[in-house]
């Protein structure tokens, strides 16, 4: 089909809101009467609340609302419901919210945050998640068994085990004992925050007359979140509305119910009045959620050629204090630790286990770049060991189309191979290192990587032609910075055939817009998008019926494209907008039409009975090649350039592709290089942007984006998704690169100039 | 013990009331309603509330509201003149330098206060400029780009 939009390098249509400083994010909202929160926090990790004292922060001038978990004892949880809005009888990090006030003034709210005195026993507490599986360690939920939970997580009461998965396949001993080397490897991968320019923040409002809770804020999924309050406030899902502003960020950090938490409560108690709620920085690196820290376990068997036989993992993951959506990073999260690569005996044990420390959450990739950084890592050492060219062991275990998944499922549009070739051919793959002049050192490393979207979920969308023949697209796909709604736009306007900059996205709103799983686990193209071709056809449809009516023609005969409709012979022709003002004349109407997708009942996610669940409606593959200069003199990792070529099934929008893949490369090397919570007693001491270094134009490499289409049979216009596993490859090929640089092996992230330079200084002469 | 300040706002002068410890940032948000510059962490580390002043791009997180008396602010808002958008403002757009969106008038508006005194800034000079402004979308390669297009149009002609 020839499109006018789809595949072409369209200007964002939410870029000139941005370059204006017209958009509006949650911390833009102002409402009449609003008032403004802030929040007591716990200054110890593990502890029971003996008593709160409120009463001098009641008297501080401008304060309206106190409250404390005794006022508002409601828990949430989208998958355990297992965290308070505000504690209740004991903490369980530091930072967790404790006391909230609503206040006229940000000053009186913080004024009388400091008025509150708290009164706790200190409990022994447990920061590594290896101690905290253990027996005897202190148990951070004692009622962990009593939780309402997703019944898929198997919750172990009595201990600090969130949720276990295993999984096997074939048996690995006789994988082991055909194999002629057999690697057993473990690596950790750090916690590290999302950073949103925009930290968390909300707007609440509650009607105490009709009941209804509004929540203006830039959650990733509103349509659940509201779900999520609905169900903790005994309420009616029309009970809870989410308005969404743009979003300053997300990076799955806006996945849960954080700064929204706080004002939920507090909007209980001002008697109507909204109450703002706005996380400092401080509170957005302390208290909000992190990538969920992990120690892998990896035993590889291979054969001389480098052919694998078997692969046993073992996952511990740091909870943190309260799963928020830890238990599905452990469960699908975790599934791709087997790597792109057909592997006849696997293993595997995952195991979430609470510390008390912040929440972990969802973090672009769900667990996909915890565990293709040891996968990666490790393939690397196998090759190493072998002989054989990284490059070259990879393709020779790499899924091809036709192969079975770990499930059974039968792998399709592998653009993977095609991946790697691009990325290594980009960075120069087998060329000659040159000379080392000094102190510095170069190296190249390779990485890939498999990432599903989680499957099936469902999207809805609702589609208006407008008297005058504008368009406009209800949906609950938020707009969190990925240029969601460019590329909806771009496939409405292409589907009915009307012209881009006649179409309105508006931000969602969950009291009208339809229900969306979520602008997560990067399937908003896909199934939005597919939703949108559905809804578009049909309105499509409609428009030629009435212009076959009006022009007294068989609407066979008729097109539209670019708002006009035109006749196969061209004798007849209309604008839509003409078409629209014939049709209801200055009475008002409008053609409408709605699109609903779900991916279930594909047969391209069939799969072996009973774990039909580890299935993707498709899969996106990566390969990240990275050349890096090492400096041995101080340790200093310089990334010189990274070539990323990711398979996206069809670019919509190319430029997207590219604002993904180049914004993920430049997160993933800081990331690795730079960041790195630093803790005592369970307190995140570098708080600040000062001390807590993500990179900056000055830490920039060469990124070179590569595209690569292998048109999904089912994706709309052949699209599937790219903006989470563009992450996972980029810690792996630093470190293989540095790895080939300067000839150490880095199993421990992240890999911070003084690691570095203590490790060249230990090295063995 | 409020101070009276006498400042132009894009073009627009005010007179008000202000208490000496109000930040520009607050001034501009709170009071003008200026709310396109934005605040990212309050302690001029991310440069996100990036305005200029006098010309000069300045954290307004950390400069008192009463330190602008007598001086021109130009925010983003004030940056496009009748509808035409400020070539900056263009470049963004047709480069694709926009994410999220959250740092963006405080990197168009460093990049202004680069390229008014240095109209034909190289790349190394951009990057320089604009290290003070933090894009966690990762918008650089494209941002630099973008202010370099409209560099190189002063340098070509």
């Amino acid at each position: 089909m020839e499109t006018q939009y789809v595949g072409k390098r369209v200007p964002r249509v939410d870029a000139l809101d941005k370059v204006t400083g017209q958009a509006m994010y949650s911390v833009d909202v102002e409402l009449p009467g609003m008032l403004y929160g802030a929040t007591l926090r716990s200054p110890l990790a593990h502890a029971k609340i003996v008593e709160i004292d409120t009463s001098a922060a009641l008297t501080v001038p401008g304060v309206r609302a106190v409250v404390t978990g005794k006022e508002f004892p409601f828990t949430f949880g989208h998958m355990i419901k297992d965290q308070p809005f505000l504690s209740i009888h004991k903490v369980r990090y530091v930072g967790e919210p404790v006391a909230a006030v609503a206040a006229e003034t940000e000053a009186a709210a913080q004024e009388a945050v400091e008025k509150i005195r708290v009164e706790y026993e200190e409990l022994p507490a447990v920061f590594d998640p290896r101690k905290a599986a253990l027996d005897g360690a202190p148990i951070i939920h004692e009622d962990l068994g009593k939780y309402d939970h997703g019944n898929v997580y198997e919750l172990v009461p009595g201990t600090n085990i969130s949720t276990v998965m295993k999984y096997s396949r074939g048996d690995v001993e006789v994988g082991f004992s055909e194999a002629d080397e057999v690697f057993e490897d473990e690596f950790y991968i750090h916690p590290v925050a999302h950073t949103p320019m925009e930290t968390h923040a909300a707007v609440v409002q509650y009607t105490p007359s009709g009941k209804m809770l509004t929540v203006w804020s830039s959650a990733d999924a509103p349509c659940q979140r509201a779900k999520d309050l609905a169900k903790v406030l005994s309420l009616s899902f029309n009970q809870v509305r989410f308005i969404s502003t743009y979003s300053g960020g997300g990076f799955g950090g806006k996945g849960a119910i954080v700064a929204e938490g706080i004002g939920v409560a507090l909007a209980h108690f001002t008697k109507g009045r909204p109450v703002k709620v706005i996380y400092s920085r401080q509170e957005e690196l302390t208290a909000s959620q992190v990538r969920l820290e992990a120690y892998l376990k990896l035993k590889t068997g291979v054969k001389k050629d480098g052919t694998l036989t078997a692969r046993e993992a073992e996952i511990i993951w740091d909870n943190g204090a309260y799963s928020s959506k830890g238990p599905e990073v452990a469960r699908r999260g975790t599934l791709t630790i087997f790597g792109p690569y057909r592997t006849p005996h696997l293993t595997l044990l995952s195991r979430l286990v609470y510390t008390n420390k912040q929440p972990s959450g969802a973090y672009r990739g769900f667990g996909t770049t915890q565990v293709t950084w040891a996968c990666e890592a490790q393939i690397d050492i196998i090759a190493g060991k072998l002989g054989i060219d990284p490059v070259e062991v990879r393709l020779r275990n790499f899924y091809a189309d036709g192969d079975p998944y770990i499930n059974e499922q039968i792998m399709h549009t592998a653009g993977l191979r095609e991946t790697l070739e691009k990325a290594s051919q980009e960075i120069g793959w087998g060329q000659k290192k040159p000379k080392t002049t000094g102190t510095k050192v170069r190296g190249k490393g390779i990485a890939t990587t498999i990432k599903g979207t989680n499957t099936p979920t469902d999207s809805y969308c609702f589609i208006k032609v407008n008297v005058d023949g504008s368009v406009t697209v209800l949906t609950s796909s938020v707009e969190i910075g990925a240029g969601q709604k460019t590329v909806l736009a771009q496939i409405a306007a292409d589907t009915i055939g009307v012209p881009l900059a006649s179409i309105h996205i508006p931000n969602p709103d969950t009291c009208s817009t339809p229900f969306d799983f979520g602008v997560t686990s990067s399937r908003t193209t896909y199934h939005m998008g597919n939703a949108i071709c559905l809804a578009g056809q049909k309105v499509r449809r409609q428009i030629l019926e009435t212009a076959g009516e009006i022009l007294k023609t068989d609407p066979e005969r008729l097109t539209l494209r670019e708002g006009e409709i035109i006749d196969r012979d061209a004798e007849n022709q209309m604008t839509l907008k003409e078409l629209m003002a014939k049709k209801y004349g200055g009475k008002g109407g409008a053609i409408q039409g709605e699109g609903y997708f779900t991916p279930a009942g594909s047969s391209l996610i069939k799969a072996k009975p009973g774990i039909e669940w580890m299935s993707s409606i498709f899969w996106m593959w990566a390969t990240h090649a990275a050349e890096v200069e090492v400096d041995t003199e101080t340790g200093v990792v310089k990334v010189l350039k990274i070539a990323a070529a990711h398979d996206v099934g069809r670019a919509i929008n190319p430029i997207g592709c590219e604002q993904q893949i180049e914004g993920s490369v430049i997160m993933g090397l800081s990331n690795t290089l730079f960041e790195e919570f630093k803790m005592e007693k369970g307190r995140i001491m570098n708080d600040t942007l000062a001390d807590y270094k993500v990179a900056t134009t000055l830490d920039l490499p060469e990124i070179v984006p590569i595209i690569v289409e292998s048109h999904h049979s089912e994706g709309p216009f052949g699209a599937k998704g790219v903006g989470e596993p563009a992450l996972a490859p980029t810690a792996p090929a630093i470190a293989n690169a540095i790895y080939d640089a300067v000839g150490i092996r880095f199993k421990s992230l992240p890999i911070t100039r003084e690691k570095v330079l203590a490790a060249i200084r230990n090295r063995k002469p | 013990m409020n101070v009276t300040i006498d400042l132009t706002v894009n073009g627009e002068r005010h007179r008000l009331e202000v208490t000496p410890w109000t930040t520009l940032l607050e001034l501009l948000r709170e009071t003008l309603h200026l709310t396109g510059t934005k605040e990212g962490c309050g302690l001029g580390e991310c440069g996100t509330c990036v305005v200029l002043v006098d010309g000069s791009s300045v954290n307004s997180c950390l400069m008192l509201a009463l330190d602008a008396n007598g001086r021109q602010i130009t925010t983003i808002e004030g940056l496009a003149s009748n509808e035409e958008l400020h070539p900056l403002q263009a470049s963004f757009i047709e480069k694709g330098a926009v994410q999220c969106g959250f740092c963006t008038p405080a990197m168009i508006l460093s990049a202004k206060a680069l390229l008014d005194r240095n109209p034909g800034a190289s790349e190394e000079e951009i990057r320089r400029a604009l290290s003070g402004v933090l894009c966690r979308c990762g918008s650089y390669t494209k941002i630099i780009e973008a202010v370099r297009t409209v560099s190189k149009e002063v340098e070509d002609s």
